[in-house]
């Protein structure tokens, strides 16, 4: 490309606040996401919670709150994409965007919804269910590569998604084989980081899955975008 | 059938390739016959009333169809790819026909795992990391094929199907190789062949090169009958495999 790297990051950084402009004048992610994931919460914590269950079904929880974070994102991320396809905004933008910067700043959008979203629930969730971690930074750090990898994975389907029918059933169905093993690692990491005993190389395969969603997202995107 | 004057797609039965079909047949035939009953019997596996292990003879289907599955969906992802560079209606068809295959053979490797499993290990499914690894594989690729079906314009949906399916070559080889290597526990063997007594590993690999073989004459067929199907205009989609 000949143009200088600076309008690029300049576009992408364009794109992720028209995103947030759009998305604080509806708040229609960030309501659904936020009463999905306090929704759950609530579910899990009423039956699993201090007075719910024996300490026996502690190994349950950080996959229950990866279940949550999980299935709170497939209910907002999409929205990026297939909301420009419901308001026929996506000509223009294909119009006004480099594709690369357009994916990136989606992404951008998207993780930033995440990182919200984690925000929000890991601290509710480590509290109402009484949950001590053992190694706070490996948790923090499973929450962070984990989310990155969603984020990545989703906007990548989601771009896809919204050029078809059924869309919202269809990034479901798109979106976990995908996912799942991003959920397996990150399940895995914050099963070690609560119980103290993380195992060796997970970090590491959590963020090589996320590096190689983000470059097949950015090697892919320009031809699910341009017709 | 006034169609079958064209050139690339018409069936072509020539004398060679009878010859090769028939080649085909007979090598599948002889590793099954060899393998079932005459190869030496690999240790450590149990027996049906604890007997010689006899159960371990299925590793003769249940390997070279797994591979083969992989191959397939492999192929898929490289037919993607050209179809991505090309645009030419014969890639999104070979990589159509590729994932419809890695399908079948997956799901013959995950029926002859299991039921070796319910003899070996005691139960038809264990969620064993390969186990796990398989099934995540086929959700994937069965995927593939819903979001065929959701997009009306064939122009989109080859290139967003295309788009898909090379995601796979980075999602198939994390599901088949990483994700079972990286697990703590499998019930499944190490797969260093080196283990394995020569004679076994040698079928192994000739019941392997059979399966592939089968896979690529029925990707042949298959790519040949969806060419002729949107010949005639019919909705390719609406006859399932």
């Amino acid at each position: 490309m000949s143009r200088p790297v600076s309008s690029w990051v300049a576009e992408t950084l364009a794109i992720l606040l028209k995103e947030w402009r759009g998305e604080l004048r509806t708040r229609y992610a960030l309501n659904t996401v936020a009463l999905f994931a306090v929704t759950t919460l609530v579910v899990v914590s009423i039956n699993l919670g201090p007075l719910g269950v024996s300490r026996a079904a502690l190994p349950v929880l950080p996959v229950v709150l990866w279940l949550i974070l999980l299935f709170a994102a497939s209910a907002g991320l999409p929205r990026s994409f297939v909301h420009e396809e419901e308001i026929h905004t996506a000509a223009a933008l294909r119009l006004a965007a480099t594709p690369s910067a357009l994916y990136c700043g989606k992404m951008l959008y998207n993780l930033s919804l995440i990182y919200l979203l984690e925000l929000l629930v890991a601290p509710l969730y480590l509290m109402l269910l009484e949950l001590a971690v053992a190694e706070p930074v490996t948790f923090v750090a499973a929450l962070a590569a984990g989310g990155f990898g969603l984020a990545a994975g989703s906007t990548l389907i989601a771009a896809m998604v919204a050029q078809a029918r059924i869309k919202a059933t269809l990034f479901a169905v798109l979106a976990f084989p995908v996912l799942l093993p991003l959920l397996v690692f990150a399940v895995q990491l914050t099963l070690g980081a609560v119980a103290g005993d993380p195992k060796n190389g997970l970090v590491e395969l959590l963020i090589l899955y996320d590096g190689t969603l983000l470059v097949a997202g950015l090697m892919l995107f320009p031809v699910i975008w341009n017709p | 059938m006034s169609h079958r004057t064209a050139g690339e797609d018409e069936i072509d039965v020539s004398t060679t390739r009878k010859a090769l079909l028939w080649f085909l047949w007979l090598w599948i035939a002889a590793v099954t016959v060899i393998g079932a009953g005459f190869s030496p019997l690999a240790q450590g596996f149990a027996g049906l009333q604890g007997d010689s292990p006899l159960s371990s003879r299925i590793v003769y289907f249940h390997v070279p169809v797994a591979i083969a599955s992989f191959i397939a969906f492999v192929a898929a992802g490289v037919t993607s790819v050209r179809y991505l560079r090309r645009r030419e209606p014969r890639f999104d068809r070979s990589s159509r026909a590729a994932i419809e295959l890695g399908l079948l053979f997956g799901v013959l490797a995950t029926v002859t795992g299991a039921v070796w499993a319910k003899v070996q290990w005691g139960a038809y499914w264990n969620w064993d990391p390969r186990q796990t690894s398989i099934v995540l594989a086929l959700v994937y690729y069965g995927a593939y094929l819903t979001l065929r079906d959701a997009i009306e314009d064939p122009e989109t949906r080859a290139r967003i199907a295309a788009a898909y399916g090379a995601l796979g070559l980075i999602v198939a080889p994390f599901l088949y190789f990483v994700m079972p290597r990286m697990a703590s526990f499998s019930l499944h063997p190490k797969p260093a062949s080196a283990e394995m007594a020569s004679p076994i590993l040698g079928l192994v690999l000739a019941g392997t090169a059979g399966q592939v073989a089968l896979f690529a004459w029925i990707h042949n067929l298959r790519c040949r009958q969806l060419a002729l199907d949107e010949r005639r205009g019919a909705r390719p989609e609406e006859d399932e495999p």
